[in-house]
């Protein structure tokens, strides 16, 4: 047997396999938005949550949503009608399901690019990269609910959606202030791996983001992910000396470690700056921005230092 | 105690090993508490005054005495499971122990997760008893002295960490919390852990003072240790306790493996020869080398500000030294491993079982092709036809890369097994795969590539370099079986850590590595599945062209080399072919354990025994288990997926364990 022709057998075969074509650099969904297709497509495949969240925003029913059992559970806000089926796992959707369905569009996520020529071949695809590293990701997220709805003729429903969140935003605004947020210390926004492990929002990350919107200050350093996360030992967070400091929940680990003298030693443990958010997406879209800061507001209106606030000063 | 050197010297050398040992508590108190010596030692006799008094004493003293504790349990339970079995490849992490109870945390926090975040030990308990139950159960009390116990072990290993693997990828929002304990944490939030584990760290002292007669006496051989009085219950109970140890271990902190499979190794290296000695040096070492690679654990943390597990730390540092240690250490006679018949079947394969194969083989690929369920008016409604062109040209290259994968790993199976006489052989045993994995994970987790950009490039060029440092090492050995497989086992575990490394930074990407590492044809195009079984039919067809060679490379070493081959080429050309058709199958599917070792196997079972036979039988049940695999994977929870790799471990694995199972009640457990 010859070495010679194995390395040949393996040349021919690389010359198959070569690197697949890189993505587009262009914005696709800008590009969409600026030629939308007539008459707009109806038949919608979510395959990604915030996708998903868009779709219901803008008032359309998705066709199928990737791990859709999952979103109710997880994103529960805006809700998912409960005969929409699942489309199979956002990482590997079900293709021959797709096929079957017959849509008109399917909206993807970067993590299936690898997957879009597939995908094409059952309907037209259209990736939303919502998280590009570098740029303001809630301005992005309004952007892109915005041009969705050019894409699918609904654009007058984003822009009352968008105002409506803005609404929003500004009556969370005045109920903070009315509490004296302005002379609060900074907020900082984190979610527990487990009793000894943290995850850090960093600036670029929505509950941070949603925190500005409200008008609050925040010490969130940049991350050096694009999902804006960093991790950290739990003994870490006493870096954060004067601040009031907010966990996103779940947390299942709590009572222990809530429970333990090196939690209760942390000064905003101590001082009673900390308090727990409800249950929100912290990855989604503009609506889900939103969702995260009403959370947020509610747990800041439940501390001491807000109730302090609100009675006129003994001084 | 006078025990860690010979005893040359020991007057000075075990005050030296406690200074060693107290330089090194001290440092690794500093990095994680940020106190120097001084500091510490003020901060130990007063009350917490301040947050870094808090943080001396409820995270960095717990960490430290978790360290030293856990390690010196590892430890001293590998060096019980080498004496008792003589082997020095047995170890907690070899004999699937840790993988049941990765397994019984993941169950639990699928199914209670209340209760998993109040008692976690206790699955974990339950998954480490139950491997360890199926692992005696396989071997039998007259295995556990030799290869049928790691046997068992590797088996068990794999199918329970194949369910595991499955669970995650069904429930992942629930097991992502998981992921950071999985790699062998050893961060501490107070005294609790420690508190718990102290207790249950009794049988210890227990081994330390009963075992080391009857270890003794086992060195003489089971039969010379029976006559002088050492009955098999005593044997079992040693086993049970160094088990418990290590599952205690496992329980408190996860996965941390090489340390109960250094130590030991480590302390006969140092001159520990008696019994007791080596039980007491493998536990001081134990501790010291834990300590030793949470300290680098801590720095990396501190240096690049992302946590680094210290599992993943011990099998970085563990998986070189093994290597290191088994150059030394072995000799030729111990390298080749001595293969016990797992073949027992008298048939003979006919004229009408190659028909029964082959048409076999075309109804499931017809199956696979033509049934499938549908979703209808909501409904799911199984439909038998032939699919219209867009199905069509979604099912073919799921079918043709299965077929042609399974193929390829089949043959690569029988080459292997019949090139090293070892009927465990396998091209994921030889860590040609994980090499190929390796090299995905980290362009994915360093150069930041997402992971399945220039995967089969990648994947290549990380097998080749496996093979070759596989070649450099062991060409002093002439390509020993033993040392090839060890290289192997080194390389999985690295690959393990690394994985979870990555995994624990809990992100979606993790999911993406864990999905691509469960073996998917998910992502197969047409053309590349073209390519595949283009490239596995080239290779196969060499493969069968040197048939000759392996029916004579069977007969021996002085037969063949009688016959005028020239045994280093010969053996370097078909491991290269070994090679090739692991690294195309890795490059697109990803790993697939199990099913190279097992094909084989079930060929030579039915009575394929001459090697053109069994390289054709072993390719056809290769592509039907594997055709079989991505069918299930496609339908069994419709809509979702599961990946055809992980089937295929599952369903190769239980059969594997059956097969043992059965072989022993046959051969009768009174023997």
């Amino acid at each position: 047997m010859s070495v010679r022709i194995l390395l040949c057998c393996v040349a021919v075969w690389l010359a198959g396999s070569v690197l697949p074509v890189m993505a587009g650099g262009m914005d696709e969904l800008e590009q969409a938005s600026r030629q939308p297709s007539r008459p707009p497509p109806q038949r919608i495949v979510a395959l990604s949550w915030e996708a998903a969240e868009n779709l219901l925003e803008l008032g359309m029913t998705p066709l199928a949503v990737a791990d859709a059992d999952d979103y109710r559970q997880w994103v529960v806000r805006p809700r998912l009608p409960a005969q929409v089926p699942s489309a199979g796992s956002r990482l590997e959707p079900n293709l021959e399901l797709l096929a079957s369905l017959k849509p008109q569009l399917i909206i993807i996520s970067p993590s299936l690019l690898s997957m879009r020529a597939s995908l094409q071949r059952i309907a037209p695809v259209l990736n939303i990269d919502a998280y590009q590293p570098g740029q303001d990701h809630a301005q992005a997220a309004e952007r892109i609910l915005l041009q969705l709805g050019r894409v699918l003729g609904r654009e007058r429903q984003a822009q009352q959606r968008l105002q409506q969140l803005e609404q929003g935003f500004a009556g969370l605004r005045r109920q903070l202030q009315a509490r004296g947020a302005a002379t609060w210390p900074t907020v900082q926004v984190i979610r527990f791996a487990n009793p000894s492990m943290v995850y850090v929002y960093g600036s670029n990350a929505m509950p941070v983001l949603a925190l500005r919107r409200l008008g609050l200050r925040t010490t969130a350093q940049p991350a050096p992910s694009v999902w804006g996360v960093s991790q950290q030992r739990v003994g870490q967070l006493v870096a954060l000396q004067q601040d009031i400091v907010l966990y996103q929940q779940p947390f299942a680990a709590a009572p222990q470690l809530f429970a333990s003298p090196l939690w209760q030693g942390l000064p905003f443990v101590r001082q009673q700056r900390f308090a727990a958010v409800a249950p929100a997406w912290s990855y989604g879209g503009a609506a889900s921005l939103f969702y995260l800061a009403q959370g947020m507001t509610d747990a800041l209106l439940h501390l001491p230092i807000a109730t302090a606030a609100s009675r006129p000063s003994l001084r | 105690m006078t025990l860690l050197l010979p005893a040359a010297g020991r007057g000075w050398r075990y005050p030296l090993a406690l200074c060693g040992l107290l330089g090194l508590l001290s440092l690794h108190l500093w990095l994680d508490g940020g106190l120097n010596p001084a500091a510490q030692w003020v901060q130990l006799w007063q009350e917490p005054v301040d947050f870094s008094g808090l943080q001396f004493h409820y995270a960095a003293l717990p960490r430290a005495a978790m360290a030293l504790l856990v390690g010196a349990a590892l430890g001293l339970s590998g060096s019980v499971l080498q004496q008792l079995t003589g082997n020095r490849l047995v170890s907690p992490m070899t004999l699937g122990l840790s993988a049941g109870a990765w397994l019984g945390v993941v169950l639990a926090s699928i199914c209670l997760p209340g209760m998993l975040a109040l008692h976690p030990a206790w699955p974990a308990l339950g998954g480490a008893m139950l491997a360890l139950g199926l692992v005696l159960l396989l071997a039998g009390p007259q295995g556990l002295n030799g290869l049928p116990l790691v046997l068992g072990g590797m088996a068990v290993n794999l199918l329970l960490g194949a369910l595991a693997t499955a669970l995650v990828l069904l429930h992942d929002q629930y097991a992502r919390n998981l992921f950071v304990w999985g790699a062998g944490d050893l961060a501490q939030i107070d005294w609790q852990w420690t508190l718990w584990l102290l207790p249950r760290l009794s049988p210890a002292l227990l081994l330390l003072w009963l075992a080391p007669r009857p270890l003794s006496l086992l060195v003489l051989g089971l039969a010379a240790a029976r006559g002088r009085g050492v009955v098999v219950s005593t044997i079992l109970l040693l086993l049970l306790a160094a088990l418990w140890l290590s599952a205690v271990s496992v329980a408190a902190v996860g996965l941390i493996g090489f340390i109960g499979l250094v130590a030991p190794n480590l302390a006969s290296l140092l001159g520990a020869r008696q019994p007791r000695v080596q039980l007491a040096a493998s536990a001081l070492l134990g501790a010291l080398c834990l300590l030793g690679s949470d300290c680098l654990a801590l720095a990396f943390s501190q240096w690049a500000g992302d946590s680094l597990p210290s599992g993943a730390v011990t099998a970085l540092l563990g998986a070189p030294a093994l290597l290191w240690l088994a150059r030394r250490n072995l000799r030729p006679a111990q390298q080749a491993a001595a293969p016990p018949s797992v073949v027992a079947g008298q048939r003979r394969w006919g004229r009408g079982g190659w028909l029964l194969a082959v048409a076999l083989l075309l109804l499931l690929t017809l199956l696979s092709v033509c049934l499938a369920p549908m979703p209808a008016g909501g409904q799911l409604r199984w439909v038998l036809g032939w699919p219209e062109a867009l199905l069509w040209s979604l099912r073919w290259p799921r079918s043709l890369v299965a077929l042609s994968a399974g193929a390829g790993l089949a043959i690569a199976g029988v080459l292997l097994q019949r090139l090293l006489r070892n009927p465990l052989a396998s091209p994921d045993l030889l860590g040609l795969s994980a090499g190929g994995s390796l090299a995905l994970l980290l362009a994915a987790s360093w150069l930041g590539q997402p992971l399945l950009q220039g995967g089969p490039l990648l994947a290549l060029a990380g097998t080749l370099l496996v093979l070759g440092l596989l070649l450099w090492l062991g060409r002093k050995q002439g390509y020993a079986p033993g040392m090839m497989a060890l290289s192997g086992i080194a390389l999985a575990a690295l690959l393990d850590a690394l994985v979870q490394a990555v995994l624990a930074k809990g992100t979606a990407d993790s999911f993406a590595v864990l999905g691509w590492l469960a073996g998917s044809s998910y992502r197969v195009s047409g053309t590349q599945a073209l390519w595949l079984s283009l490239a596995v039919l080239v290779l196969g067809m060499l493969t069968l062209a040197a048939q000759r060679v392996l029916a004579l490379l069977s007969t021996g070493d002085g037969v063949a080399q009688g016959r005028g081959l020239v045994l280093e080429r010969v053996r370097l050309g078909l491991l290269l072919l070994v090679a090739l058709l692991t690294a195309v199958v890795t490059a697109v599917l990803g790993p697939v354990a199990f099913l190279g070792l097992l094909a084989p196997h079930i060929a030579a079972l039915l009575g394929a025994r001459r090697p053109l036979a069994q390289l054709l039988l072993a390719a056809l049940l290769g592509a039907a288990l594997l055709l079989l695999a991505d069918w299930l994977g496609r339908v069994l929870i419709y809509p979702r997926q599961l990946p055809l790799g992980m089937l295929a471990s599952v369903l190769c694995g239980a059969y594997f364990i059956l097969l043992l199972c059965w072989q022993r009640l046959r051969r009768g457990g009174g023997r």
